[in-house]
C-alpha cells in the first residue's frame, strides 16, 4: 500500500498520456474521463512547466461524462465526442484516453476504438485511469499505444534516412526543457552523422512516427526510455544505447563515442566535432573563473529533480565544475530494479564525499532531507524556493514544476546546454544577496 | 430539517434549474427562465471544463492552517499543485489511490493519512475531498471522519464532490461551503446576535477583498471575511453576526442563504459591486439595510468622483466589448463596459440559473437581441461565435485566452486581476488601455494555425447542444 503523498509532482497516468499526445503535431488527444480531468491537467502540469503548449489552452476534446454515464455506461457518449471530434479538430491522428471514471464503470474503449477505424478514422486508444500510475506510466502507456496501433493505421510506406535515430525518455513538461533539450541532443547527433528522429516537439507529427520502426538505433535517454527501446528492439530488432542521465558537458563525448562505435560511424568526424564542442566548453568555464573564484561558486548543494536530471547535472556539476554534491533528491520513482544502481552512482559521484540520495516526491520528505543537509545552494522545482529562501542561500529552479521561469527554446543537456546551466546557477549564486558571506 | 443534514447539497441543477450550456438571445432566455419547466442542454462535442472538485479546492485552498487530503487517484490533485504555485499555503495531500484501492476500497489508507498529517502539522482543520472513484466506488469516508474527530479531537471536514454529479462547477462552491458550515459552525441554530456583519467571499483576489473592507470600514462595524483566507473559528462567529453582505451574488450565494435559513442572519440583497454605479449601488444596499444611507452616500459620492478624476476621461465609446467570465462577473463588467461608454456585442457566461433572472429581465428591456452564449471552456464555441463578432476587445478570465487572441482581438486578461470596486476600475481601464494601444502580439498570433477545421464554423454556434432527453 503506498503511502499519501505531499505536493506530488508526478501527477497521474492520465496526464502522462496527455503530455505524450500534446507533444506531437496534429495529433489530438480525446479524453473520455469527466470535465475536469482536463483541466486538472492543464492547472497542475502544463501551465507550470515554464510556459504552455501550443493551443495555449486544455486539451480541446473531452467526453465529460456525467452521472448518467456512470450510472449507464459512457461508450456511446464517446461514439459521440469522437465522430464530433473527427470533424471539429483538424488532426492526422485521434488519441482516445481515459480516466479512472469511464474506467472503473467499464466502457470498452478498444471497441470504440475500432468503431472509429472501421469508418476510416486515424484513431488509436491508450488506457490511462490516474490509478493506473504517474505520468511516467502515461508515457508508457502513450508510447506504446503508438508503437503497437500506428502501423495498423497509417499503412503508408515513410523512407527511412541512413543513420536514423530514436529517442526515448524525454518527458514533455515533466522536463520542462523538454524541448531544448531534444534540439541539443539532435544537435549532437548531427555532429556525428546521424538523423536524429526527436518524435515530439515542433515540426515532429505523425510521419516521424511512422519511421520509428526503421530507425538503426534507439536512443534511451531516462529510465523511462527503456520500455518503447525494448518493445522495438522485440518487434523490430532495433538495438539501443541507454543512459541513466541527460548527456551535460563532456559526458556528451563519452555518448558521441558510443554512438560513433556501435554504429561504425567515422571516428575523425566524431572527434573532430567533440573537440570542437568540448574546446568551447572549456573556454566558456575558463571565462567564469574570476568570478567562480570571487563568488564562492564552489560550494555544497541540494539538487532535486528526476533521476535524469540528478545523474546528467549533478555529474556535470561535480566532474567539471568543482561542485560538492551534499543532497540529491530523485522525484520520478524510478523502478525498484534500477535504484539500487542509480544511488550507488550517485552516493559515489565525488569519490570519497559523504553524498545524501533518496527517492522521494513527497514534499514534506524533500523538505526535510534538503535542510538537513544545509547546503549552500539549491537546484531543483520551484516547491524547493521555499526552503532556499529559509536557509538563505541561491536557488535555481530547473525541475518540475517550474512556475516562475519561461522556458521556450532552453536547454541543459549536452554542451550548449552544459554552458547555459552555469549561466543560470551562476546568475542565481550572483543574485542572491547573501553570495558574500556563503563565500566568506 | 436542517438544510445541512444532508451530505452535500442538491447540485445546482436541481435547486436552481442551472443551465451549462445555452446560446441564444438574452430575451429567450429571460422568457425560458418565466416558465416552471427548464429543459437542461448536453453537447455533443465537448472540451474540458472545471468540476465541482476544482471549485471545492479554490475554496479550501483559502482555509488558513489546514490540511486538504483529496482521497483519490494522484490526479485528481494536480490543482493542488497549482494553488501552492499562486500562493496558497494549504498543505495539499493526495493519499495516491491505486486499482487495488478502486477493488477493495481505501479507508485504512486515509485513516493512516489523518492520523499521520495531524500528528506531523497539528492543523486547525482536515479536509477530505471527494472525487469520482471514492463516488463510484462509494468508500466510507463517514466512519473514518467520525471516529478520528473524536479520536483527536480535531475537525474534520468531508466535502463530497464527485466530478460528475452537476454538469455545472459553481455546485462545487455550494457542496464545499455546506461542509464548512455544517461542520464548523456548531450546533447553535439561532446564536445571540451581535454587530459584527459577514463579507462573504468566495475565491476572490485578495485586493478585491481589500477593496470590499476598505469600502465598508465606513460602516464602523467589524467584519467576518468568510471563507476566504480565513481561520476556522470564522464559521463559528458568522452565526452570530448583524447580516451577511455578498461580494458577488454568486459563488458564495449558497452560504448566505444557509446563514439566514438556519442561522437567521438576515441576508442583504445586493448586486456584485463592480464599475462605479456597481459598487455605488452596492454600497447604497448595504448602508440602506444598516440605515446609514448618507454615509453610503457620501462615500460614493467622493470616491465617483476621484475614480472619474483617475481614469481622466477614457471611454470605451464606439467600440465592440465581447465579455467571457463567470456569470456574476459578467454581468457585472457588462454594467461597467456601459457605463465606460462601449457596446457589449455578447456574453459567454459560465453557468445562467434562477439567479440571474433579474439580470435577463433588466437586459431584456435594454438590449433585447444581446447574444448570450452559456459554456465554460468551450473554447471552440466562443471562437465560433468571435469569428462573427469580432469584436474590438474581448475581456475575458477563460484559460483559452490565447485561442481568441488569434482572431487578431485585443485582450484583456481578468482572471488574476482585481477589479472590484472603485480602485478596480481603475486598474481594469490601465488593461484596457494597454490592450488597445498596440495589439501587435495578437497580430503574431495571428500567425499561428487554429485547431479547428474550417468548414465547422460555417455552421450555427450551437449545432451540437441537444435538449437532454430524460
Amino acid at each position: 500500500m503506498s503511502h499519501h503523498l505531499e505536493k506530488s509532482r508526478n501527477s497521474c497516468a492520465l496526464h502522462g498520456a496527455l503530455q505524450l499526445f500534446e507533444a506531437i503535431d496534429a495529433v489530438v488527444p480525446v479524453i473520455h474521463s469527466t470535465s475536469g480531468c482536463g483541466v486538472q491537467h492543464y492547472l497542475g502540469v502544463t501551465r507550470l512547466s515554464g510556459g504552455n503548449d501550443t493551443f495555449g489552452s486544455p486539451p480541446v476534446s473531452s467526453s465529460n461524462i456525467t452521472q448518467k454515464h456512470v450510472v449507464f455506461g459512457g461508450g456511446s457518449r464517446l461514439r459521440e465526442q469522437l465522430k464530433n471530434t473527427v470533424k471539429v479538430v483538424q488532426g492526422d491522428l485521434y488519441a482516445i484516453v481515459t480516466g479512472c471514471s469511464t474506467e472503473m464503470v467499464g466502457d470498452d474503449i478498444p471497441a470504440m476504438a475500432r468503431e472509429g477505424r472501421d469508418q476510416d478514422w486515424p484513431v488509436i486508444f491508450a488506457n490511462t485511469p490516474g490509478f493506473s500510475g504517474d505520468v511516467h506510466q502515461g508515457y508508457h502507456l502513450a508510447v506504446k499505444a503508438l508503437i503497437e496501433q500506428l502501423p495498423d493505421i497509417v499503412k503508408t510506406q515513410e523512407v527511412i534516412p541512413a543513420g536514423l535515430v530514436n529517442i526515448w525518455g524525454i518527458i514533455p513538461n515533466q522536463d520542462p526543457f523538454w524541448r531544448g533539450n531534444l534540439q541539443e541532443l539532435g544537435r549532437l547527433l548531427e555532429g556525428v552523422g546521424l538523423i536524429p528522429n526527436l518524435l515530439l516537439g515542433r515540426d515532429q507529427s505523425i510521419a516521424s512516427w511512422k519511421q520509428v520502426p526503421g530507425a538503426v538505433l534507439n536512443l534511451v535517454i531516462s529510465p523511462w526510455g527503456k520500455l518503447p527501446a525494448q518493445l522495438l528492439e522485440e518487434r523490430y530488432t532495433i538495438p539501443s544505447i541507454t543512459l541513466d542521465g541527460l548527456p551535460v558537458g563532456t559526458s556528451a563525448s563519452i555518448l558521441l563515442r558510443r554512438l560513433t562505435e556501435q554504429l561504425e560511424l567515422d571516428p575523425i568526424r566524431t572527434e573532430k566535432f567533440i573537440t570542437r564542442e568540448e574546446s568551447l566548453l572549456n573556454y566558456q568555464l575558463a571565462r567564469l573563473a574570476d568570478t567562480y573564484y570571487r563568488a564562492g561558486f564552489q560550494r555544497e548543494f541540494a539538487l532535486v529533480g528526476e533521476s535524469a536530471q540528478v545523474i546528467g547535472i549533478g555529474e556535470f556539476l561535480v566532474k567539471s565544475f568543482g561542485m560538492l554534491p551534499g543532497t540529491l533528491v530523485i522525484t520520478d520513482n524510478p523502478p525498484e530494479s534500477i535504484r539500487e544502481e542509480v544511488a550507488g552512482r550517485l552516493a559515489t559521484i565525488l569519490p570519497g564525499y559523504d553524498t545524501v540520495v533518496i527517492f522521494s516526491e513527497d514534499q514534506s520528505e524533500i523538505t526535510d532531507v534538503v535542510r538537513a543537509g544545509d547546503p549552500g545552494l539549491i537546484l531543483g522545482s520551484s516547491l524547493e524556493q521555499e526552503v532556499a529562501v529559509e536557509l538563505g542561500v541561491p536557488f535555481l529552479a530547473l525541475s518540475f514544476p517550474l512556475f516562475d521561469r519561461i522556458v521556450l527554446e532552453r536547454a541543459y543537456a549536452g554542451y550548449r546546454g552544459a554552458a547555459t546551466l552555469l549561466e543560470d546557477m551562476g546568475s542565481a549564486i550572483l543574485s542572491c544577496s547573501n553570495y558574500i558571506n556563503e563565500a566568506s | 430539517m436542517s438544510p445541512l443534514r444532508a451530505k452535500a447539497p442538491r447540485s445546482r441543477e436541481k435547486r436552481l434549474d442551472t443551465l451549462g450550456a445555452w446560446f441564444g438571445k438574452v430575451s429567450v432566455a429571460s422568457k425560458e427562465f418565466a416558465g416552471d419547466e427548464i429543459a437542461q442542454r448536453i453537447r455533443t462535442f465537448a472540451q474540458s471544463s472545471n468540476d465541482d472538485l476544482l471549485y471545492a479546492l479554490r475554496i479550501l485552498s483559502g482555509i488558513r492552517n489546514s490540511v486538504t487530503i483529496i482521497h483519490g487517484p494522484r490526479g485528481c490533485a494536480a490543482a493542488g499543485l497549482y494553488h501552492t504555485a499562486i500562493g496558497s499555503n494549504t498543505r495539499w495531500i493526495v493519499t495516491d489511490l491505486d486499482e487495488r484501492d478502486t477493488i477493495m476500497g481505501a479507508d485504512i489508507k486515509l485513516r493512516k493519512s489523518i492520523l499521520a498529517l495531524y500528528h506531523r502539522y497539528h492543523p486547525s482543520v482536515v479536509f477530505i475531498v471527494g472525487n469520482p472513484v471514492i463516488a463510484i466506488n462509494n468508500d466510507d469516508i463517514q466512519s473514518v471522519v467520525e471516529e478520528l474527530h473524536e479520536e483527536l479531537e480535531l475537525p474534520i471536514v468531508p466535502v463530497y464532490v464527485t466530478g460528475f454529479s452537476s454538469q455545472n462547477a459553481v455546485s462545487g462552491y455550494d457542496t464545499a461551503l455546506h461542509s464548512l458550515l455544517k461542520y464548523l459552525s456548531g450546533n447553535t441554530s439561532t446564536a445571540t446576535k451581535n454587530e459584527t456583519l459577514n463579507l462573504l467571499s468566495v475565491a476572490e483576489h485578495p485586493l478585491d477583498r481589500k477593496e470590499a473592507v476598505d469600502l465598508l470600514d465606513i460602516f464602523g462595524h467589524e467584519l467576518i471575511i468568510i471563507p476566504d483566507d480565513s481561520a476556522i473559528d470564522v464559521f463559528k462567529s458568522a452565526v452570530a453576526a448583524k447580516a451577511s453582505i455578498l461580494l458577488s451574488p454568486d459563488a458564495p450565494e449558497y452560504l448566505g442563504v444557509i446563514l439566514q435559513e438556519k442561522y437567521d442572519v438576515p441576508l442583504i440583497d445586493v448586486s456584485r459591486p463592480v464599475g462605479v454605479e456597481g459598487t455605488g449601488r452596492w454600497l447604497k444596499s448595504i448602508g440602506a439595510f444598516l440605515g446609514k444611507e448618507n454615509v453610503a452616500n457620501e462615500l460614493h459620492t467622493r470616491k465617483a468622483a476621484e475614480t472619474a478624476r483617475q481614469i481622466g476621461g477614457f471611454s470605451l465609446k464606439g467600440l465592440k466589448v465581447y465579455i467571457s467570465l463567470s456569470s456574476a462577473n459578467a454581468f457585472s463588467v457588462l454594467d461597467l463596459v456601459e457605463e465606460l461608454g462601449g457596446e457589449v456585442t455578447g456574453l459567454t457566461i459560465t453557468h445562467l440559473d434562477r439567479l440571474h433572472i433579474r439580470q435577463l429581465d433588466e437586459l431584456t428591456i435594454r438590449t433585447p437581441s444581446l447574444q448570450i452564449h452559456v459554456s465554460d471552456g468551450q473554447a471552440f464555441e466562443e471562437i465560433s461565435i468571435l469569428r462573427k463578432l469580432l469584436p474590438d476587445l474581448y475581456l475575458g478570465d477563460s484559460t483559452h485566452l490565447g485561442q481568441v487572441a488569434r482572431l487578431g482581438i485585443p485582450v484583456v486578461s481578468l482572471e488574476s486581476l482585481a477589479f472590484v470596486g472603485y480602485s478596480g476600475v481603475v486598474r481594469l481601464v490601465r488593461r484596457i488601455k494597454s490592450a488597445l494601444a498596440n495589439g501587435s502580439y495578437e497580430l503574431s498570433l495571428a500567425k499561428v494555425n487554429s485547431p479547428y477545421q474550417e468548414a465547422w464554423f460555417r455552421r450555427s454556434h450551437n449545432w451540437h447542444i441537444k435538449q437532454e432527453v430524460k
